[in-house]
């Protein structure tokens, strides 16, 4: 039994017109399956970040687990950012014009500070009020990727009185 | 070599009969339909952020839950698509409380009977700090302690 592509003793090429595959279906096909899929599609995708309120702000005061630990606390402010343990203002960090954060330096003065801290899972944020919410956002990240946890958000005030 | 015609026309007729060239479509089409379905994320997003809000961009990678929400928009508080407060009128108050914003949630939480302490914040990246901290304090005394904001995944 000979193939069919030989019986007229021409090559396959010369065959080629008459054994054209019909791809309309084909094409149909991917049209649906393309407009389903961009349809579908999510482009943007959402997460969360985790953080609690300062203990005696919340309506449930509990007052029975001793004194507070002393926590890192990293202020925020469009006049300097710093990094306060306790009362001492350890590093300063002053905020260039037009609002640009030394948020480089600080991740990286930040992770030296975790190493000496006694608790190395827990930081406080304190922002000052006209502080755009970005940055307070972008302040929570550096704070998760230098490895700490648990993230809390306080207010800060306008004058230098951590670092006296 | 002579390329094959576009255009056949039919034996013997003046007429011709049109065979568009589809394979470089068809080569379009497979080069999308593997994009589309490498990036198809079959999770999507169980939580709409409000229209209204310019949400901020994170590198936090928790997947966010369906619990209770407060928008905070640049100019109002809303919830479930109601408006709460106008920020302008309390954005200059000494107070830390929002009233219209407590009273809205203890009714909810009568209306529900729900004494969960979640609560996610969607809040528009260019918001300032202190109206911020007022929803916070207000959701606080409202007995909401675990908090948790909306963002968009940094790619």
């Amino acid at each position: 039994m000979k193939l069919s592509l030989f019986k007229e003793n021409r090559p396959p090429s010369d065959t080629m017109d008459e054994n054209d595959i019909d791809i309309a279906p084909v094409m149909n096909m991917f049209i649906i399956l393309v407009t389903f899929l961009v349809s579908m599609a999510v482009f943007t995708h959402m997460a969360i970040l985790d953080f609690t309120l300062p203990p005696n702000v919340g309506a449930g005061l509990d007052m029975s687990k001793g004194k507070p630990k002393v926590k890192i606390t990293i202020r925020l402010g469009s006049d300097y950012c710093g990094i306060v343990m306790g009362e001492k203002l350890l590093d300063s960090l002053p905020v260039a014009k037009g609002d640009v954060f030394p948020f480089p330096a600080l991740a990286a003065q930040l992770a030296v500070r975790r190493k000496e801290a006694s608790v190395q899972d827990e930081v406080v944020i304190a922002s000052l009020d006209g502080i755009a919410f970005k940055q307070v956002v972008h302040v929570m990240d550096i704070c998760r990727e230098a490895g700490f946890a648990k993230v809390g958000l306080s207010s800060a005030t306008l004058d230098r009185g951590a670092d006296k | 070599m002579i390329r094959k015609q576009r255009f056949t026309p039919s034996s013997g007729s003046g007429s011709g009969t049109f065979r568009p060239q589809l394979t470089s479509l068809v080569d379009v089409m497979a080069i999308i339909l593997v994009f589309l379905i490498k990036t198809f994320s079959t999770e999507g997003n169980i939580i709409t952020p409000s229209t209204d809000l310019e949400l901020p961009v994170s590198t936090s990678q928790k997947h966010p839950k369906p619990q209770w929400s407060i928008e905070i928009a640049r100019d109002m508080v809303m919830s479930e698509g109601t408006v709460i407060a106008s920020t302008k009128a309390y954005a200059k108050s000494d107070s830390l409380l929002v009233p219209e914003l407590y009273k809205w949630l203890q009714k909810k939480r009568v209306q529900r009977a729900d004494s969960t302490s979640q609560l996610l914040l969607q809040c528009d990246k260019e918001v300032p700090y202190a109206i911020v901290k007022k929803v916070m304090y207000t959701c606080s005394k409202a007995n909401f302690t675990d908090f948790s904001i909306l963002v968009i995944q940094e790619e």
